[in-house]
């Protein structure tokens, strides 16, 4: 049975057209109020697809900017689940929903290696081929991923958290991890990361893998459920991954969350926040003078829960923290690497590239890992999550 | 100066019923004119919940409808593909309603020839999940859903292919019997010329003012109109029509329209044909009596409520529901005016039946003997699907069907001209109404052909205007893409707007509460506010 959520509030007042970066960038797509609500008259009706649903890039203006609450994003994604069941997505789009599963599968071979081999123009050559641009930068894989290494660190008891790292963190970027597990400890919490934990399912719902992206679901709602219930609070530092577990799954799957609850997960940023304001964690009395600029990840906007991280920065008077508020970075998970999208991509980002070139500061903090990837690539500049920031404001004794 | 024409069979009435007749005189080679007082099924055929009856709900009183309906939705099935969705119906059985009909009920649609099918509650409401869990029984039976007032043009597109001529918008003003021959007078309500038109057989086929047409021929008949409100909801909660298993009442009956549903409907006497304005009293208990079978139902947002009058006969005294929906044929030859007929009653799933009943009538009165071949010609000649497919590109929707479908013979000029606009451009053929996917070219091939004078008339033809945003956006798109294709209305581009958007607001001013009064705002805003089109703001503030 396919689920449809009710069109009902959309007043088709076409603010989320005027927000909508794709619809800005290409012509080619109907844009959110006309793919989302208004074709979902139709679906019920079972009207063949829109051949433009494709183009949507899940980043959820659309649902940021409307006034009704209408989720069209979600509206979309339904609608691709439920096109991708009757017409199976490429080998392509299996291989950018899939990165956990390749990540994982290959995760004895030398990362060394795989980053080498992906690195070949040749195989670039060849991923181009079946549909990944070749422009786009890739990440590169960990020497060990980050849920295996961080169990042998030694870690004091304490209090107990639960850190959903996601693939992002897990698979290309430990450090954020670290970063985190060090900043925890310093306030007397031993992190604890879970094996059980999957990928939250977010790429697997873009690319259409419905059955994938339950499994995922069940697994992730069932252990967040036995952490809340041993009171364990959890908490992530990837905005994509809470939006999609403590937000989405009950659109998707509501026979998920009637099971095991909507899962709870803290924004990691909120959670040190909490803890600064409760004297939990101290801050440095000598910290390091430094200047970042803030990209806010359009996933963390669509929480409707403000900017954490950039208000967490903001508690450090010795940090310079500049918010860009320059829009979408354009790669909206895996879309900016889609062959077909890159130049999509590019056009969205192109004036938070430009905010960021134009800017003397040489350091972007963001949460979302494949915003990071975007704007480096683009911009040369520096990109780490906020967490990284915190770690050296926190850690410095004066010299950045 | 008035002119006279000549013709063998004058229809009067452009419903169902008397385009149904043209069409069968027209397909039997006799010459025939029909003459309709406001547009294509201006009065009840475009007036009714759209339910292609399967006869479930008549076959336990009346038996005889029930068989006919059952063989009228076979045939129009078949004929009128493009008009019908093949939805099919359920008859739930709710705790307050009698189990006892239930026997009596399967017992009516053996009799009739209904097949009725008990499925499980529980498989039903996965096909139908809003349906309530208090349901008890299910049954399915070939109910459809059918638009009205399409079934009506592609009647007309028939008979005029067939030789048959329509005027619309004439009223008959006078009928007068000349030797042997009747002499009815017209007017043009837009123009207000005057006509006269010379026949052999007059045919009164106007519905709810058929007792009107029959008092000036000097007949005293009882026809009572009777009026029923609906309501139109905003998304398709249900796949198929969707009964209450009980004796015909108020407000059972859910029928699934395209991208809306429609609630049905009430029946209270009147004593005017075009009583069509429903009451907030009306409309608030038709929601109290549809919410035990969708218990979310006053959660779904209502687009707009609408009443038609029920052309019901009334001989004896019999009123509303219990009057019979049975048709009557009467040759008025034995009132000593022959070569006048009239066909009163009916509904609109037995149109056909009526039109053939009445055109045996009439073929008899003139010694033709051809017979009625209307159950087997379909109304619409279909287009080469390649035709179709090599279209596709010039559309913003791929999905062409719901065009097709309404476009009937009209499909090759819009069709031609989507093709005509400029292929460089990536948004030649853009969406004027999102909200019902109409786009450009279609609204410029139906304001161009000859009876098109208003944006109401392209509504009508192409749902511009009838789904969510109930023309708060659409309205401007559509006249100023009128204006960019010099395309003209009968009215100057403000007072087109005016006019459209009034009677947008006729509808839904009962009706707006929630969201709709939300979307309201928004018009006003947009319209009054933005583009002061009551022109009245700034005269109050100086």
């Amino acid at each position: 049975m396919s689920v449809h959520l009710n069109p009902d509030t959309c007043l088709a007042c076409s603010g989320c057209v005027v927000h909508c970066p794709v619809a800005e960038a290409t012509p080619a797509f109907l844009g959110p109020r006309m793919i989302g609500p208004a074709f979902e008259r139709f679906r019920l009706l079972g009207i063949v697809e829109d051949a433009s649903l494709h183009y949507c890039a899940n980043c959820k203006n659309c649902e940021i900017s409307c006034p009704q609450n209408v989720p069209v994003a979600t509206i979309n994604m339904l609608a691709r689940l439920e096109q991708c069941r009757k017409t199976p997505p490429s080998l392509r789009d299996w291989i950018v929903a899939h990165g956990e599963l390749l990540a994982r599968t290959t995760k004895y071979v030398p990362a060394s290696l795989r980053n080498w081999a992906l690195g070949l123009s040749l195989t670039r050559l060849i991923l181009d081929g079946i549909g990944i641009a070749k422009q786009c930068p890739m990440p590169s894989f960990a020497k060990e991923p980050f849920r295996d290494h961080i169990q042998r660190i030694d870690q004091a008891q304490g209090k107990v958290v639960a850190f959903f790292p996601g693939c992002y963190t897990n698979y290309y970027d430990p450090q954020t991890g670290f970063d985190l597990v060090w900043v925890l400890n310093q306030a007397g919490y031993r992190v604890l990361v879970p094996k059980d934990f999957v990928c939250c399912g977010i790429p697997l719902i873009s690319g259409g893998f419905k059955d994938d992206a339950l499994a995922n679901a069940t697994q992730n709602a069932k252990v967040v459920a036995e952490l809340t219930k041993a009171s364990i609070p959890v908490i992530t530092t990837c905005p994509s991954c809470r939006l999609m577990l403590t937000r989405e799954l009950a659109a998707f799957f509501p026979t998920v969350t009637k099971t095991y609850g909507n899962p709870n997960v803290i924004d990691a940023m909120d959670f040190l926040a909490r803890l600064i304001a409760s004297s939990e964690l101290a801050l440095s009395p000598n910290p390091p003078t430094l200047s970042a600029l803030y990209h806010a990840p359009c996933h963390l906007r669509a929480q409707g829960e403000g900017l954490p991280g950039f208000d967490l920065l903001r508690y450090f008077p010795s940090l310079s923290i500049t918010n860009l508020n320059a829009g979408c970075c354009g790669i909206s998970g895996s879309y900016g690497f889609k062959k077909e999208k890159y130049a999509i991509g590019q056009t969205i980002g192109s004036a938070l590239f430009h905010a960021v070139k134009s800017s003397p500061v040489s350091v972007v903090a963001s949460e979302c890992g494949t915003c990071r990837l975007q704007i480096a690539g683009a911009t040369g500049k520096t990109c780490l999550h906020p967490i990284t920031l915190v770690r050296t404001l926190l850690e410095g004794n004066g010299v950045a | 100066m008035k002119t006279v024409r000549e013709t063998t069979a004058l229809v009067i009435g452009g419903g169902a019923t008397g385009i149904g007749t043209l069409r069968d005189l027209s397909l039997r080679g006799i010459p025939a004119v029909l003459a309709e007082q406001g547009g294509i099924a201006h009065g009840t055929s475009s007036r009714f919940h759209g339910l292609l009856h399967s006869g479930g709900r008549y076959c336990v009183n009346d038996t005889l409808s029930a068989k006919e309906c059952i063989e009228e939705n076979t045939i129009i099935r078949r004929i009128g593909r493009h008009c019908v969705e093949e939805t099919e119906g359920f008859f739930a059985l709710l705790p307050q309603d009698d189990p006892d009909y239930v026997p009596a009920w399967i017992k009516g649609c053996e009799q009739a020839g209904i097949r009725a099918e008990e499925i499980d509650v529980a498989q039903a409401r996965l096909l139908e999940p809003e349906l309530s869990s208090q349901i008890s029984r299910i049954f399915r039976v070939p109910d459809s859903s059918i638009d009205g007032f399409r079934l009506v043009l592609h009647n007309a597109m028939s008979a005029q292919r067939h030789g048959g001529t329509v005027l619309l918008y004439h009223q008959v003003t006078a009928l007068e019997r000349i030797g042997d021959q009747w002499l009815v007078h017209l007017v043009n309500t837009q123009t207000k010329e005057t006509t006269s038109i010379m026949a052999q057989v007059v045919i009164n086929a106007a519905g709810s003012w058929s007792g009107i047409v029959a008092a000036m021929a000097g007949l005293d008949v009882p026809v009572s109109p009777d009026k029923g409100t609906l309501i139109v909801f905003n998304h398709r909660f249900s796949q198929r029509v969707v009964n209450r298993l009980h004796p015909g009442s108020d407000g059972d009956i859910f029928v699934p329209h395209g991208s809306i549903t429609i609630l049905g409907t009430t029946s209270v006497p009147t004593d005017k044909p075009d009583d069509t304005t429903p009451s907030r009293e009306e409309i608030l208990r038709l929601l109290d009596i549809g919410e035990p079978l969708f218990p979310h139902l006053k959660s779904y947002r209502i687009l707009r409520a609408f009443a038609g009058t029920r052309p019901l006969y009334t001989p004896g005294s019999a009123q509303g529901r219990n009057a019979s929906r049975n048709f009557q044929v009467f040759d008025h030859g034995s009132d000593g005016l022959p070569g006048f007929f009239s066909i009163f009653g009916g509904k609109l799933t037995t149109y056909r039946l009526m039109a053939e009943r009445v055109t045996d009538a009439v073929c008899q009165y003139l010694g033709v003997n051809a017979p009625c071949t209307t159950a087997d010609t379909p109304m619409i000649e279909e287009k080469p699907v390649e035709r179709i497919q090599q279209a596709k590109r010039f559309f913003p929707i791929p999905d062409l069907s719901l065009l097709v479908d309404r476009a009937g013979d009209d499909l090759e000029s819009i069709l031609d001209n989507a093709q005509q606009r400029d292929p460089a451009s990536p948004n030649s053929n853009p969406l004027i109404c999102e909200c019902e996917m109409v786009s450009l070219a279609e609204i410029a091939a139906i304001a161009q052909s000859k009876d098109t004078h208003s944006l109401t008339d392209i509504r009508l033809r192409t749902r511009l205007g009838m789904g969510t945003c109930q023309g708060t956006f659409c309205t401007l798109r559509a006249v100023t893409a009128l204006v960019e294709n010099d395309i003209k209305t009968a009215n100057d581009p403000l007072t087109e707007i005016t006019k459209f958007l009034q009677e947008r607001f006729r509808g839904i001013r009962e009706t707006v509460w929630g969201t709709q009064a939300q979307e309201m705002q928004l018009n006003n805003a947009i319209y009054c506010g933005v583009l002061n089109l009551n022109g009245q703001q700034y005269a109050s503030t100086k």
